[in-house]
């Protein structure tokens, strides 16, 4: 398992917020009579205003300021009735404050600081961690309800500017959103829109040496998340911000492309690769001798797996500078920035050159035509300068179990910012498709005459395939792995006679083997005088609901990926098939299927299943044609075969 | 003297300076620094294999001392862990909880720590450095001291030992024997002078392998200060010391080679399982003084309860919604009707706010202001205005699922989190109402209150009593089909379905939280092939009935008429996996409440179709009538079948030696459900 660093941003940017507020003249009411009955459809809260302000002070400075009211339905919009404001050593809240009001617009109580819970936001696996929050709930049993909140934080890590989701969730409508930027000349903003509605698009304006800008939306009605689709907040408008020029405790950089934000992270960590004298010697001596660059690497990134573990320290700074090599050296542990600053180091004793790299790893990919801090994770990246071709070796240097030079589904197909003297540059973390991930299987399902089964599964799983099964191997104890394994077999009835899991013969990919023993009773009871058997066994795919009113998401599916299944049945004597499921083939846009149950000479019955699915974006006019390939699939995959006993 | 410095240790405990001693007579099994060097090699870990890490050794001793100012608890605990693989890391990053309130506080003193690893053959250690020990700010009274050892390995031996003082005297150290990784030895002492009597409870599933118990003398040391009479009933006294000489009984108790402990389906809470002993101050016996309850029987609770700021004074604080109360008595002659409206008012009034508590957070009215409180909030202004309402309702006390059982023999009150309230009916009758949940009706628990007993707290002490909370309410399932097949194998029908019990409850949160159009296409994309052409939901709002869902439904079948059908027709209308995945299971499977599942189906053969094959009809009884599922099929010759199946769990909770037998059915029913029927064109 690999762990993700840098936390503290990715909060942050949800979080932000700010403003002028509290001078309101008029106390507002917001009565829920008011509300358009557009925006309450499907809704479950109606945001009816917010203000969301961004006031640049200096390099070094911001204020965030939000102010907001909404309108809670029903219960199911209950969250929406509480805040939380996200604080630590870099940023600090000024003021919290909250009112609740009736459905006719009528206060009904305040916010009072006894009622706004401090706690630590630590994330659980962190060691020491500076964040906190602050914490309101004005929560109502009667609905419908309106609560009022406004907060400001003064921030000294101005590397993040906020970033404005008019509309973050879906069955949440927006009667008016506003952000604004207030941004001294000379710290020009940087930002990019996302979803704006026509007309929506940014107010520049200039006075006093300051630049204002504004953006806002109106009447948005509430969408609906849909299956296979981006997140809500990735199809709705947004815009995010980033500065030109910033200072985090006396480190300054410039923001204006990839290039200056990776020159300013390389900078803040330059010189701290040093390892004691003892170190450099024992590295010498474990690569000494071999000669092949890739091998030496190898040798290099398994000491490192033996001799070190994830511990996660952030604390101020400590958030985006690593500790030293030398306090891994002497501890045998760091949290990402300090494991991959270390691992750098010992790379640089075994003479091999190696940068950090930057990722968001376990989200969607970064923005990459907006160069801003989006990272939340730091990896290695090793170009070899001695192959015949180009090539690159990745290190996560997190974990002590990931295979060499194998990312995953949490840092692989997606863009990393390298780290180098010459300052950041976006390349590509290794790419996992349809050829890499797959899934192969094998069973052999011996029936008796009672209906009863007995079956064999050797189970291979190459890629992204094997990641949850890899990480299961690792992290827990083989009966409790057993019993995870049975947790998702689809089988009705079952007991798992034989198992084992364990990692396959080393290739370029990791693999997971897996070996089941399956006492299955009652499998295919006779009915009479006849059998049915479900030959698929364990790869049936589920259809989808069919579309209810016009698609709005293109469809987004996580992997590619290839599964193919050989399935031996024996049936008893006297037994014999009395319908076969006629052969199936599917070739689409969206992959290629084909099924089939052949006889074989010997009596046994031979069914084969080929799925690929070698793309994983399709446009949202074609969901129709991919529900109707679902749909066909699922029902070859279920179509069974009927036995008929010959001898009564 | 001694006396009221002793006493006012117990009763305001802050500061104090040490003591002596008392010795028990055994040998301590661990001593700090000293490991056996053979533990770091794999030789003694061959059948821990599958273990991530064990526990070689995990040792406490609890004893008291007396200072200027109080008296102290100090516990001093070594820890001694072997780590086997990877995923066992984490057990060297070890967090300690200290709570603090007001000028009390529990220190966290002497840290040491050691990491020993096998290098070249030779012990190489390294120490625990203060940099690697933070500390975390966790809640208002709650510190997290953390700390991690260095140099962590497969095989790695790690050693830690701290002391924690308390000023909580009526807090005195717990101890768990068994963790989520096995353990070799755990042991723990506690050294309790003659002044305090604690109750102690064990409980478990694993034997103690050492439980003994001595008496010593020991010696106390006492030092005080100069003290100014402040207050009338304070006497001035001069500073000094003095030592005095009780009897301490030493008690050890130890567990040997104790399984690792993991959370399964349908249990309460690992709390409930695992092996260890808590303690609760019951009473003092100061010199001179007669023997003082503290708290030792379950009247004496009643009573302390009763006057009890928080609580039973709340109970008489409803006053502020005399108005309401009167007019509903005036509105509501008939009692049930009367009790439902002040139900009513009570959940549409204040918002239950998450947290479990059995006291009041302040006066009820602040909560009926704000709109928002504990379950203690909201149900003891229930309970208030359900009396004002002129309705006898008292509380009950309880703990919920996830805060773990209340063992009857011990009366402690701390083991509860809960209450709710009890009213009694005409004819010895009873209900239990809570007031927390928007969708449950009144007299209906939240699932999270099925655990066990609760406490009926009333005004005579002498009759408060035990409540069984076993629900009547069952997880009610009711499903009427009226299915037509087509010869093509396709079919279309209607559905008539209820949700009842906890099944309306769990149904009635799903729709809230989804909506009428996501829970359908729910049901749709659980159903290969079909569409919903038509829904209608009944009874939403009607808590007291069950949720009531109208479907009609299609699937198409093949594209030409076919000779033979085959159909599973309860396939769509019944679970398709047994819960019960693992072969065993050490602890009971605890439910809730009751289940019963009905599907009545009638199908339509299509013309010219007959049965040609058709399911034997079935009975699977669980033992000691503890449930059953029958199920038949039933051919009118008149072109319809007619289906029954019907399976009811009559227990809310089985024992684990039932478990096998609960798996089975499970077995036998799905294998029943999944069977076809067989069609055939006539010739």
């Amino acid at each position: 398992m690999s762990r993700p660093l840098l936390t503290v941003a990715a909060v942050l940017l949800v979080q932000s917020g700010i403003v002028s507020a509290a001078t309101a003249g008029a106390v507002p009411h917001y009565a829920v009579a008011d509300l358009p009955a557009a925006l309450r459809e499907n809704a479950h809260a109606v945001v009816r205003y917010e203000e969301q302000t961004l006031v640049v002070k200096s390099v070094s400075r911001t204020v965030e300021t939000n102010r907001h009211a909404v309108t809670i339905l029903d219960e199911a919009g209950a969250d929406w009735a509480t805040q939380l404001v996200y604080y630590d050593q870099l940023n600090t809240v000024s003021y919290l404050r909250g009112t609740v009001y009736d459905a006719a617009g009528k206060v009904i109580r305040q916010l009072r600081a006894a009622d706004v819970r401090d706690f630590s936001l630590s994330d659980g696996f962190s060691l020491a961690s500076d964040g906190r929050g602050r914490a309101a709930d004005m929560r109502q049993a009667n609905y419908p309800y309106t609560v009022e909140y406004e907060y400001e934080v003064v921030s000294t890590n101005p590397l993040f500017y906020s970033s404005w989701y008019a509309q973050p969730k879906e069955q949440l409508a927006v009667e008016k959103s506003t952000f604004r930027v207030v941004t001294p000349t000379n710290l020009p903003l940087r930002y990019k829109e996302q979803h704006l509605p026509s007309g929506a698009s940014v107010v520049h304006t200039a006075e006093g040496g300051m630049e204002i800008y504004e953006w806002q939306v109106q009447n948005l009605a509430a969408v609906e998340e849909e299956h296979d689709a981006p997140p809500v907040a990735e199809l709705t408008p947004a815009v995010f911000t980033a500065p030109t020029e910033f200072e985090v405790q006396g480190h300054h950089g410039t923001l204006n492309s990839w290039q200056t934000l990776g020159q300013w992270n390389y900078d803040l960590n330059a010189g701290r690769d040093e390892l004691p004298a003892a170190m450099k010697a024992r590295i010498a001596s474990l690569v000494q001798g071999e000669t092949d660059e890739r091998a030496r690497i190898r040798k290099v990134y398994e000491f490192l797996q033996a001799n070190t573990r994830y511990i996660s320290i952030q604390l101020g700074i400590g958030g985006w500078q690593t500790f030293p090599a030398s306090s891994v050296a002497a501890n045998g542990y760091g949290d990402c920035k300090a494991l991959t600053n270390y691992c750098k180091a010992l790379l640089q004793a075994a003479d091999v050159k190696a940068y950090c790299a930057l990722v968001r790893a376990d989200e969607p990919d970064i923005r990459t035509d907006f160069p801003s801090s989006q990272f939340n994770h730091v990896i290695l990246c090793v170009p070899l300068t001695k192959a015949a071709k180009a090539d690159t070796v990745w290190l996560e240097c997190t974990s002590q179990t990931n295979q060499f030079n194998y990312m995953g589904s949490f840092t692989g197909n997606r863009h990393a910012l390298l780290l180098t003297p010459a300052g950041g540059k976006l390349v590509r973390t290794p790419r996992y498709g349809v050829a890499e991930n797959r899934r192969e299987r094998r069973a052999d399902v011996y029936l008796d005459a009672q209906g009863n089964a007995t079956a064999t599964v050797r189970t291979l799983r190459t890629g992204l395939e094997q990641d949850n099964f890899n990480a299961l191997f690792h992290s827990l104890a083989p009966a409790e792995q057993k019993k995870r394994v049975a947790d998702i077999l689809p089988l009705a009835n079952f007991s798992i006679t034989k198992f084992s899991l364990a990692p396959g013969a080393p290739t370029g990919l990791p693999t997971m083997v897996e070996n089941l023993g399956l006492a299955l009773p009652n499998f295919a009871p006779p009915s009479g005088r006849r059998v049915f058997l479900s030959a698929n066994l364990l790869s049936r795919w589920s259809s989808l609901p069919a579309a209810v009113g016009e698609r709005q998401a293109d469809i987004w599916l996580d992997n590619a990926f290839t599964h193919s299944d050989t399935i031996r049945i024996h049936v008893p004597a006297g037994m014999k098939p009395e319908s076969l499921p006629a052969p199936v083939k599917l070739t689409t846009a969206f992959g290629t299927y084909s099924s089939q149950v052949l006889a074989l000479p010997d009596g046994t019955l031979q069914y084969v299943r080929q799925l690929r699915m070698p793309l994983t974006h399709f446009s949202r006019t074609e969901y129709a044609a991919y529900v109707e390939f679902r749909r066909k699939i699922s029902a070859a995959d279920k179509a069974p075969v009927v036995f008929v006993k010959t001898d009564s | 003297m001694i006396t009221i410095l002793l006493r006012r240790v117990a009763a305001a405990v802050t500061l104090g300076v040490c003591a002596a001693l008392p010795a028990l007579g055994q040998a301590d099994p661990i001593k700090f620094g000293k490991i056996d060097e053979r533990d770091l090699t794999g030789a003694n870990f061959v059948a821990d294999s599958a273990a991530e890490a064990v526990i070689l050794c995990d040792f406490g001793r609890s004893r008291f001392e007396v200072g200027e100012s109080g008296m102290k608890i100090v516990f001093e605990r070594v820890t001694r862990i072997k780590i086997l693989k990877k995923s066992g890391y984490d057990w060297a990053t070890v967090q300690v909880p200290l709570y603090k309130k007001n000028s009390d506080a529990e220190k966290l003193t002497s840290l040491r720590g050691y990491t020993y690893n096998l290098v070249n053959n030779q012990v190489v250690k390294d120490k625990l450095e203060t940099s690697a020990v933070f500390t975390e700010q966790a809640s208002e009274n709650t510190l997290i001291r953390k700390f991690t050892l260095p140099n962590v390995r497969e095989g790695s031996v790690l050693e830690y030992s701290y002391t924690i003082t308390s000023d909580f005297v009526f807090n005195f150290q717990d101890w768990q024997f068994q963790n989520a990784i096995p353990t070799r030895w755990s042991e723990y002492r506690a050294a309790i002078p003659e002044y305090l009597d604690y109750k102690m409870v064990m409980q478990g599933y694993e034997p103690l392998a050492v439980q003994e118990r001595d008496e010593t003398t020991g010696q106390y040391t006492i030092r005080w200060g100069r003290t100014q009479a402040t207050q009338v009933n304070q006497e001035a006294h001069s500073a000094g010391s003095t030592a005095i000489t009780a009897r301490v009984t030493n008690h050890r108790w130890a567990m040997k080679d104790v399984p690792g402990l993991r959370s399964e389906p349908f249990m309460t809470t690992v709390r409930d399982y695992v092996s260890r002993i808590d303690f609760e101050l019951a009473g003092t016996k100061w010199p001179d003084e007669p023997y003082k309850n503290v708290l030792n029987s379950w009247e004496k609770i009643n009573d302390i309860l009763l006057n009890d700021d928080d609580f039973g004074v709340q109970l008489k604080r409803g006053g502020f919604l005399k108005e309401q109360t009167t007019a509903l008595v005036a509105k509501y002659p008939d009692v049930p009707q009367r009790i439902a409206a002040v139900h009513d008012l009570v959940r549409k009034s204040v918002k239950y706010n998450g947290t479990d508590r059995y006291y009041a957070s302040g006066p009820l009215r602040r909560a009926y202001d704000q709109h928002s409180g504990s379950a203690g909030d909201v149900n003891l202004l229930l309970i208030a205005l359900l009396r004002d309402a002129g309705i006898p309702a008292n509380p009950v006390l309880l703990s919920t699922r996830d805060h773990g059982m209340i063992n009857e023999n011990f009366p402690l009150i701390s083991k509860f989190n809960y209450v709710v309230a009890h009213i009694a009916l005409p004819d010895d009758k009873e209900m239990l109402v809570d007031a927390t949940e928007q969708l449950i009706p009144c007299g209906m628990l939240p699932e999270r209150c099925l655990s066990g007993a609760g406490r009926l707290i009333l005004p005579d002490a002498g009759q408060s009593r035990w409540v069984n909370l076993q629900p009547s309410q069952r997880f009610l399932e009711y499903r009427q089909i009226q299915l037509v097949l087509d010869d093509k194998g396709g079919y279309t029908g209607k559905i008539h379905q209820e949700h009842g019990g906890y099944a309306a409850l769990q149904s009635r949160e799903k729709l809230q939280k989804n909506g009428e159009k996501k829970f359908v296409e729910e049901i749709v994309s659980s159903h290969e092939g079909w569409s919903i052409p038509k829904f209608a939901f009944k009874e939403r709002e009607v808590l007291t009935k069950p949720l009531a869902l109208d479907y009609e439904f299609s699937s198409p079948g093949a594209d030409t008429p076919v000779g033979t059908i085959y159909f599973s027709p309860m396939r769509q209308f019944s679970g398709d996996k047994n819960p019960f995945r693992h072969e065993e299971r050490r602890f009971p499977v605890d439910f809730g409440a009751q289940t019963d599942e009905t599907v009545m189906m009638t199908i339509t053969l299509p013309a010219g179709y007959q049965a040609e094959e058709l399911p034997k009809p079935a009975i699977v009884d669980l033992p000691d009538n503890g449930g059953r599922f029958s199920y038949t099929v039933v051919d009118n010759g008149q072109g319809t079948l007619q289906i029954a199946s019907r399976m009811s769990l009559r227990k809310p909770i089985y024992m684990a030696e039932e478990y096998a037998y609960l798996r089975e059915f499970y077995n036998r029913m799905l294998a029943k459900q999944a069977e076809q029927i067989v069609l055939k064109k006539k010739s």
